[in-house]
């Protein structure tokens, strides 16, 4: 079966940590990996595809060191193995330009701005999860203990209705 | 991946009886009985073992009769001479018939009616209403909750049903702090409740089905109600036992919850449409006795009506579960061969069951079939079990209705308690998915369950359905 990917881009080592450590929960369900900047992000984006996983959501600073984050994200969303990926932006410091540019290029599904607060950035692992196995049609059995339920209701019906 | 052993095993098993069995001599067995004995060990391996989906195997054994065992059979003329001109080709017909069997129309207008109360969040709105007189203290929530799966489980399927309790109550439990037994006192209410409910009414689950299909062919019809009537009282006594029980293993340390859910009832015309169809099938099916209508004449109103006002659509109708109706019409058909080869009465034959009293016999088909029916889907064990059990037990139907009903129904019923695994029913499985709960907790819930749907079904059948029927 092939696994879901939580992918974190961010240049600085102390905030990656902190975005890993609070994500631990999730790799119940998933495999959480992390990239350093964007084009470390392209090569892990290629192997996770290559080896038959998905990535179901990317975390993604802006102001990084080579291509920013943005591009990144956009470029990802022309290609049809990324398109679905629930794409979230980490950051502190998008302007308003690159902020619309996400949102109408690359789908943006979300927008943490740093510092964040307590465990927003689980929350919102857990629900852009949700809605990836929504989008994706993807038996939601195996993530049940870290989705949130109102976002797959309809999926859990359409799924889990026969009994044997 | 890890090697398949087990499935590819059962491939080689299953196809391998299926093609050297009839070749095979067995004394007293007719020759078409031989066939039908290879058809019969390749379809038990196969449901067993699981090289293909179960309903697929199914498939496979009409497939099967068709080819080998009708009037359209490849070896039609070699069966005939075989038997001395004595073999009697059932028509194709009949097998593809068992497809549309009567308990499988009646399944489909449950189906439709689940549909339906989905759609218009008809059962999520009654959850809501049903669970309020049972107030905020944390045992009383469970039982509400217990009760309120069963009811809506013996309408819907156990799953679905169990899918629609955990969406709608375990946001509201997972604020409760994670020591407490609580969470996973109702985090197995759900399932407990789904699996026994279920076996409520005759299209609560599909081993009632396989019970009432059997009885069926052997000329005892078993309307609705008298399912309900029987089956209803067993199912709240042992709602109420394992409620009981498990209040005592996960006894709640808060005081008060509160398990508000919000909603309100969907009043457009179509959602009153679809509570008005709802109420009055399931109206005239209770009251099956007063009318005589049979109730899989009754289960085609709504799946004309519902359709008809467009409160289900073609998309609708695509998602019904039709793989569950030829999983149990693959047994249906196997059946008939069963019987009419002579193979099940040679099977009996086999060993000499004189020292078993009547009571003994449905006691060791009942542990049987609940022993197997933790392992694999409870409509296969049902379907295994049930004919074989139905030629021992009741060879005839001249022997009056109580007494070929209550052995079958005693069988197929046992077999919906089993749920010690979570591969033991889907409903377990989705309890175990929540993370709420360890396959520990389910096994001793599980265990709980089992005793008590066992030592009841049995002091229901020998007293108190005898008084009824």
């Amino acid at each position: 079966m092939s696994k879901i990917v939580l992918v974190c881009v961010e240049d600085e080592a102390d905030v990656l940590d902190a975005v890993i450590r609070e994500l631990e929960p999730m790799e119940d369900v998933c495999v959480v990996e992390a990239a350093a900047d964007a084009a470390e992000a392209r090569v892990l984006l290629k192997q996770i595809a290559d080896r038959g996983d998905e990535t179901g959501v990317i975390f993604c600073d802006h102001i990084m060191p080579g291509e920013n984050g943005v591009e990144l994200l956009v470029d990802l969303q022309k290609d049809d193995r990324w398109v679905f990926t629930r794409k979230v932006l980490l950051t502190g410091q998008a302007g308003l330009e690159a902020t619309v540019k996400a949102v109408n290029q690359a789908e943006l599904s979300h927008y943490i701005s740093k510092p964040w607060d307590g465990d927003e950035v689980l929350k919102v692992a857990i629900q852009e999860l949700s809605h990836y196995l929504v989008v994706k049609d993807i038996n939601p059995l195996p993530y049940l203990k870290h989705v949130d339920m109102d976002i797959v209701e309809e999926l859990m019906r359409k799924h889990l209705t026969a009994d044997r | 991946m890890k090697f398949p052993v087990k499935k590819i095993l059962g491939l080689i098993l299953g196809l391998g009886c299926l093609m050297l069995l009839p070749f095979c001599h067995f004394e007293g067995l007719s020759p078409s009985g031989h066939i039908t004995l290879g058809i019969f060990a390749f379809a038990a391996i196969f449901w067993i073992m699981e090289p293909i989906p179960i309903y697929v195997t199914s498939l496979s054994i009409i497939l099967a009769q068709v080819l080998l065992l009708s009037d359209k059979s490849l070896f039609l003329k070699a069966l005939t001479q075989a038997s001395g001109g004595d073999y009697v080709a059932p028509r194709y017909q009949d097998f593809y018939a068992t497809m549309a069997h009567p308990i499988l129309i009646l399944f489909l207008g449950g189906f439709s009616l689940a549909k339906a109360a989905e759609k218009y969040q008809l059962d999520r709105n009654l959850t809501r209403i049903l669970l309020r007189p049972f107030g905020t203290s944390p045992t009383r929530v469970a039982l509400g909750v217990m009760l309120v799966t069963g009811i809506l489980s013996a309408f819907m399927s156990n799953t679905a049903t169990t899918a629609m309790m955990m969406t709608v109550a375990l946001p509201i439990v997972a604020k409760v702090p994670a020591t407490d037994p609580f969470r996973r006192l109702i985090a197995l209410s759900i399932p407990v409740g789904a699996n026994i409910g279920g076996i409520a009414t005759p299209i609560g689950t599909p081993p009632n089905a396989v019970a009432i299909a059997a009885l069926a062919k052997q000329g005892t019809m078993v309307p609705f109600s008298t399912w309900m009537m029987i089956a209803t009282p067993l199912v709240v006594l042992c709602l109420l036992l394992s409620w009981v029980g498990m209040c005592r293993m996960f006894k709640p340390q808060l005081e008060k919850f509160e398990l508000s859910i919000e909603g309100s009832f969907n009043l457009a015309p179509k959602a009153i449409g679809c509570y008005v169809i709802f109420s009055v099938t399931v109206l005239l099916w209770v009251t099956e006795k007063l009318h005589g209508i049979p109730s899989a004449v009754i289960a085609f109103l709504p799946m004309v009506f519902l359709p008809a006002l467009g409160i289900l659509d073609k998309h609708d109708i695509r998602s019904h579960a039709w793989e569950v109706l030829w999983l149990v019409a693959g047994g249906i058909s196997l059946g008939l061969s069963l019987k009419s080869t002579g193979l099940a009465h040679w099977m009996i034959n086999q060993v000499s069951w004189d020292a078993f009293s009547p009571f003994m016999l449905i006691l060791l088909f009942a542990l049987v079939g609940y022993a197997v029916g933790n392992l694999i889907s409870h409509t296969v064990s049902a379907t295994i079990l049930v004919p074989i059990a139905i030629a021992m037990l009741a060879p005839d139907a001249a022997v009056g209705p109580a007494a070929m009903i209550i052995p079958i129904a005693v069988i197929g019923i046992i077999v919906s308690f089993a749920m010690i695994l979570p591969i033991s029913t889907p409903p377990n499985a989705i309890a175990l998915a929540t993370g709420l709960i360890e396959t520990k907790d389910l096994a001793k819930a599980g265990w709980l369950v089992g005793i008590i749907g066992i030592i009841f079904t049995l002091l229901f059948g020998a007293y108190i359905w005898p008084l009824m029927l």
